[in-house]
């Protein structure tokens, strides 16, 4: 079993883009990091019936959710040579044009790091129990489905 | 024999979270057939159940007081 402790992946509203930033710069420190992959969602400004998505609001069986993106992560570990990884994923609202999901992987060269990335966002959007309400600008709302 | 149940996303609309006495019912799959009877719209659509905190893959005993959770498909990211 791996020694890591449970991460906190979420946060509420929006990921700042300075958040980013700063995480990014933070790594400059690794000097065996020779890779980056990062994935960022952002809420989509959606059309229904002529009426457009102007936030969505996120909630979670947090319990679930940061115990299956823990064993996510653990599997991903041994899968991929990474040096880090880390994800973010935003509760409550977030308007549209925001971000509201940062998954950056690290690794030596650069497939370990994209291959990681890629199916960690895959994997996430499957199995953590989080729903997104996307709230219209009239304030009606409909639930939103991945595809 | 009395659990709690509690829901998310578009099911916590028209189920909320309460305490109901499933007496007679002694596994997960007799009490998907409870649900959808006493709450006809689940058996419209697609849902999954948690047990104490861990999601049901295959028929599972409950146990009073456990917590079960109703929950839509997921839709982060």
């Amino acid at each position: 079993m791996s020694q890591r402790k449970i991460k906190n992946i979420f946060v509420t509203g929006k990921i700042d883009p300075a958040f980013i930033g700063d995480s990014i710069a933070k790594h400059s420190s690794k000097t065996a990091i020779g890779g980056h992959s990062i994935f960022m969602g952002q809420v989509r400004r959606d059309e229904l019936d002529g009426k457009f998505v102007s936030a969505i609001e996120f909630t979670s069986y947090e319990a679930i959710a940061l115990e299956k993106m823990n064993l996510i992560r653990e599997e991903i570990f041994d899968k991929y040579p990474l040096n880090c990884l880390h994800v973010h994923h935003s509760l409550g609202l977030v308007n549209a044009g925001e971000i509201c999901l940062f998954v950056f992987c690290s690794s030596a060269h650069r497939k370990p790091a994209i291959d990681a990335c890629a199916e960690i966002v895959e994997r996430l959007k499957a199995e953590l129990p989080i729903w997104g309400k996307e709230i219209f600008e009239d304030h009606t709302h409909q639930w939103k489905e991945n595809n | 024999m009395e659990i709690d149940i509690i829901s998310f996303g578009k099911i916590s609309e028209f189920i909320k979270n309460q305490r109901v006495d499933i007496t007679g019912i002694s596994d997960t799959d007799a009490l998907k057939i409870y649900l959808e009877k006493t709450f006809p719209e689940i058996s419209q659509m697609k849902y999954k159940l948690a047990l104490n905190e861990n999601l049901i893959q295959q028929n599972t005993q409950i146990s009073g007081n456990d917590l079960v959770a109703i929950m839509p498909p997921f839709s982060g990211g």
